[in-house]
């Protein structure tokens, strides 16, 4: 396998999604952010959930691990804090993301775990045909809304600022360059990076494409990605919906976090940080 | 592993229990009077009962003391030792005939009939006096324990020295005094002692004080698992708190998850990422995991998890023993998928279990599950010091080609295959092999990336539902359960008592103890029984248990549940007609219940009886 210019398409499996589905963008959009980053496939793991996301995983040449419904995340995080050296991908809808797997969002956050998660948001689950999803929004009719859903829809960005997660931004895939620069910033960040991904469902849409198009905006060019209350502002706004990177901080990594507790251990285990053997721990318990 | 009548006796044999209230330092004055008798080359036993909660309750610790193996807590106490009246009224009726009580004169106040030594012993007063605080109560009982049992005061107050060293020279100090004090008040009250340990006979081994939680941790150690991840939840949570003093010592990585479901999630990633992983829980931990297992099983990646069980359903006894948790651990899941079920028997068993485990684990690539529970988890006993030079690291080719019948001296550990040359030219993660095991290769191995997914695929990894992949892959995967169980014939189970004998006892787990002194009570009341204890509960060592099975006329089970989970599994397996012996009572099933049940079916005539049994 040549590094200089990889190939990360998997084509002995074809994709299953509908023509005009915006995850065929965001395959190519991560394609072209891990050949900029000349990432090696092998040392590249993609981890998904269940749904049309799910197969993402699929279709990209690299280690890849399709596992069950919401868990993508901490099943990413054991991936990563055993092999801190590969780059890990996660790859979520709206439902593996906030639905069944919300609650281990925040604590990807606190771990500040370095992976790459992408929110493949299309407001409605797609796979099993058009149920209501936790970004379907209120009084929208679905195949378990027919009445139209009594619940509100998740704002996601807001979830994720509150969760001090520490790389943010949101990208449509409507736009394939700029998705690809985001996500290739996302990959490089140090620390858990989540990039909220509009790909509207074109067989059950719910936010259709056009409307979409007409309330995208970038974010102001004065925007600074530290500022955590402006990002907080800018991020409540449903219309313009705005794009780009809202937030970005640094702070240490599970595999700097962990690396610490080691040379702590040491130094409380001896003067010298002299790592013990195994029948020397044993002995302790004498 | 000494065996036969012989070892039965032994010229020191003595139990102890210290009960009182929760928070009053019960455990820890028992916990450290075993570690100084296991310092003393005795072998210790013991059974601890925590309250619920962090403070008030019932909390006591029996402690058994043997110059040879204790396979049990024993039945009577010989000694009594209460901080309080609830703890005196509610164990008073375990102390043997002629048995010593030593009692807090301020708290409790026997009756001067009872048939016992009663020795008063002001604790809360002399721990005023020699440290100006209550809260050596405890450690002056120590003192007084160690003066009537005759131990050395040298070795206690290097015990003491050890255990407080943490907490700085001030608390050391007070509790040395503590000591001291309860020491010199039985010698000044002449009491009359009653053992002699102050004889040490080295054995030229040495012995960990080990609970089964830590053995399991040590376990993992040593097998070389460096990576767990947990959710606190008792009584399993020790072997991950020790993981997670121990882990960051050796560049091992122990993550506390969110939930038990993100625990399993993530010991799969870091075992799909290389690493052996290992996620310690109980049944209502394992419950959630069981979300996971088939993917793991789907995926082929090892995986141990360990299930301390404890008192079910539901919330139930969490701080109680049970062992119901085998048909969640043999069949708990959605669709159909292999897994390993495993059930040491003893704390020292946990430590070798463990290891094997994760042989297992990696030689057959699925998920292994062993269960213990609260019973064998909690309780500490003495473990010899394994001597870790004769542990052979071998990778699954090697141990698949060479090794059928591991050397019973040496520790075989055995680590994960890389794909041969060979293999990685037409790499197929799920090859079909004649043991349905394929090669694993890890990431960062360059043209094997292969994709690892939860839905029916083929070889290569490929989703394809199609009728004849479907048997195919089930087979494959099922393959490895086939090949395991036949693997046991080249490592019989043991069977004890006499060939001829028409009683035999199948039991699983914690149990193996007190049946075997139940054996040994019933051969001295001349019935002869026969006791198999597969340490493999799935797959089945078929051959083996049906070789078992066949020789008898009556067979008992004997387990800690209400509906007879392993009983069911045997009669389904083997369509015999077992005489089911249960306890559901939270607490672990004694030699002498077990007795009773051998006495009855030893006077058996008829069917009829059977039913009334």
């Amino acid at each position: 396998m040549s590094t200089a210019s990889p190939n990360y398409r998997r084509k002995q499996i074809l994709p299953v999604w509908c023509s005009g589905c915006g995850n065929y963008g965001v395959l190519r959009g991560v394609e072209k952010a891990l050949g900029s980053l000349k990432v090696p496939a092998e040392q590249t793991v993609v981890v998904s959930g269940i749904g049309c996301s799910g197969r993402f995983s699929h279709y990209l040449d690299t280690y890849a691990l399709h596992g069950t419904h919401g868990r993508a995340l901490p099943i990413a995080t054991g991936v990563k804090t055993a092999r801190p050296d590969l780059t890990v991908l996660v790859v979520g809808g709206d439902g593996d993301s906030l639905g069944i797997g919300g609650g281990h969002l925040p604590h990807a956050a606190r771990k500040n775990v370095d992976l790459t998660f992408l929110i493949l948001d299309n407001q409605t689950y797609g796979l099993t045909k058009g149920q209501s999803s936790p970004t379907t929004p209120w009084g929208c009719v679905t195949k378990t809304s027919p009445y139209g859903s009594p619940e509100d829809a998740l704002d996601v960005l807001p979830i994720l600022l509150a969760y001090d997660v520490s790389f943010i931004a949101r990208t449509t895939s409507l736009q394939i360059e700029k998705m690809a620069g985001i996500i290739t910033e996302a990959i490089r960040h140090p620390g858990f990076a989540v990039v909220h991904i509009l790909s509207p469902c074109v067989t059950y849409p719910v936010l259709p494409w056009k409307a979409l198009r007409e309330r995208i905006q970038p974010l102001p060019e004065e925007h600074l990605p530290s500022n955590k209350s402006a990002a907080m502002e800018l991020a409540y706004s449903a219309d313009p919906i705005y794009t780009g990177v809202f937030y970005s901080i640094r702070k240490p990594t599970l595999d700097a976090r962990l690396r610490h507790l080691h040379e702590s251990a040491l130094k409380r285990y001896s003067a010298k940080g002299k790592a013990p053997s195994i029948p020397s721990l044993m002995e302790r318990f004498i | 592993m000494t065996t036969g009548k012989k070892s039965f006796y032994s010229e020191v044999d003595f139990i102890l229990r210290v009960a009182g209230e929760g928070g009053e330092g019960v455990i820890s004055c028992g916990e450290l009077f075993a570690r100084a008798a296991a310092r003393t080359e005795y072998h210790v036993f013991t059974f601890l009962t925590y309250p619920a909660e962090m403070r008030g309750g019932f909390a006591m610790v029996q402690i058994r003391v043997r110059d040879w193996t204790i396979y049990s807590l024993g039945s009577k106490l010989d000694c009594l030792v209460v901080f309080n009246q609830q703890a005196f009224d509610r164990t008073i009726k375990e102390l043997k005939k002629g048995g010593t009580l030593v009692y807090d004169p301020q708290a409790v106040q026997p009756p001067p009939d009872l048939e016992a030594t009663l020795l008063a012993l002001p604790m809360t007063e002399l721990s005023k006096k020699a440290t100006g605080s209550v809260l050596g109560k405890n450690i002056v009982a120590l003192g007084a324990l160690g003066y009537l049992v005759e131990m050395k005061q040298r070795v206690l107050e290097n015990l003491v020295g050890d255990r407080f060293a943490a907490k700085g020279a001030e608390t050391v100090k007070h509790n040395l005094t503590a000591l001291r004090s309860g020491y010199a008040y039985a010698a000044e009250q002449g009491w009359r002692r009653i053992l002699l340990m102050a004889d040490l006979r080295p054995k030229g081994s040495q012995y960990m004080l080990l609970s089964g939680n830590e053995a399991i941790a040590l376990g993992a150690l040593v097998a070389g698992c460096r990576f767990a991840a947990s959710y606190p939840i008792t009584p399993a949570t020790p072997i991950f708190e020790t993981l997670t003093r121990l882990f960051p010592l050796v560049e091992g990585r122990a993550l506390q998850m969110e939930d038990e479901i993100a625990a399993v999630s993530a010991a799969i990633g870091a075992s799909f990422a290389g690493e052996k992983a290992l996620v310690p829980t109980s049944g209502p931990g394992l419950q959630l995991m069981t979300e996971q297992l088939n993917l793991a099983s789907m995926i082929e990646v090892p995986l141990v998890l360990v299930d301390v069980q404890r008192g079910g359903p539901s919330t139930g006894l969490p701080t109680k023993t049970e062992q119901s948790d085998l048909n969640l651990a043999i069949y708990g899941v959605s669709g159909e998928s292999p897994r390993i079920v495993l059930a040491p028997t003893s704390v020292e068993d946990s430590f070798y279990q463990t290891i094997r485990a994760f042989n297992l684990a990696e030689r057959y690539q699925l998920p292994v599950i062993m269960l213990t529970d609260q019973s064998i988890g909690l309780r500490k006993a003495t473990v010899i010091m394994p001597d870790l030079s004769h542990i052979i690291q071998l990778d699954s080719h090697v141990a698949r080609t060479k090794v059928k019948i591991p050397q019973p001296e040496f520790i075989n550990l055995i680590d994960r295959a890389e794909p041969t040359v060979k293999e990685l030219q037409d790499y197929r993660r799920f090859r079909i092999t004649a043991d349905g095991v394929s090669p694993i290769a890890r990431p960062g191995i360059p043209g094997c990336q292969y994709l690892a997914t939860g839905l029916e695929h083929t070889e290569t990894g490929h989703p394809d539902y199609t009728p004849e992949n479907h048997l195919q892959m089930s087979r494959k995967r099922f393959r490895k359960m086939e090949v395991i169980a036949r693997s046991f014939d080249a490592n019989p189970i043991e069977i004890w008592g006499r060939a001829d004998a028409k009683i035999g006892i199948l039991g699983w787990g914690s149990t193996y103890g007190a049946i075997r002194e139940a054996r040994y009570l019933a051969e001295e009341r001349g019935i002869h029984v026969r006791h198999m204890h597969p340490h493999t509960l799935s797959p089945m060592p078929h051959r083996q248990i049906s070789n078992f099975l066949v020789r008898l006329e009556h067979v008992i089970i004997v387990e800690e549940n209400y509906t007879g989970q392993f009983a069911h599994h045997i009669k389904a397996h083997f369509g015999v007609k077992a005489i089911e012996l249960h306890k559901c009572e939270g607490i672990p099933i004694t030699p002498e219940e077990i007795l009773r049940g051998i006495e009855k079916v030893a006077g058996i005539i008829d069917e009829y009886s059977i039913a009334k049994l």
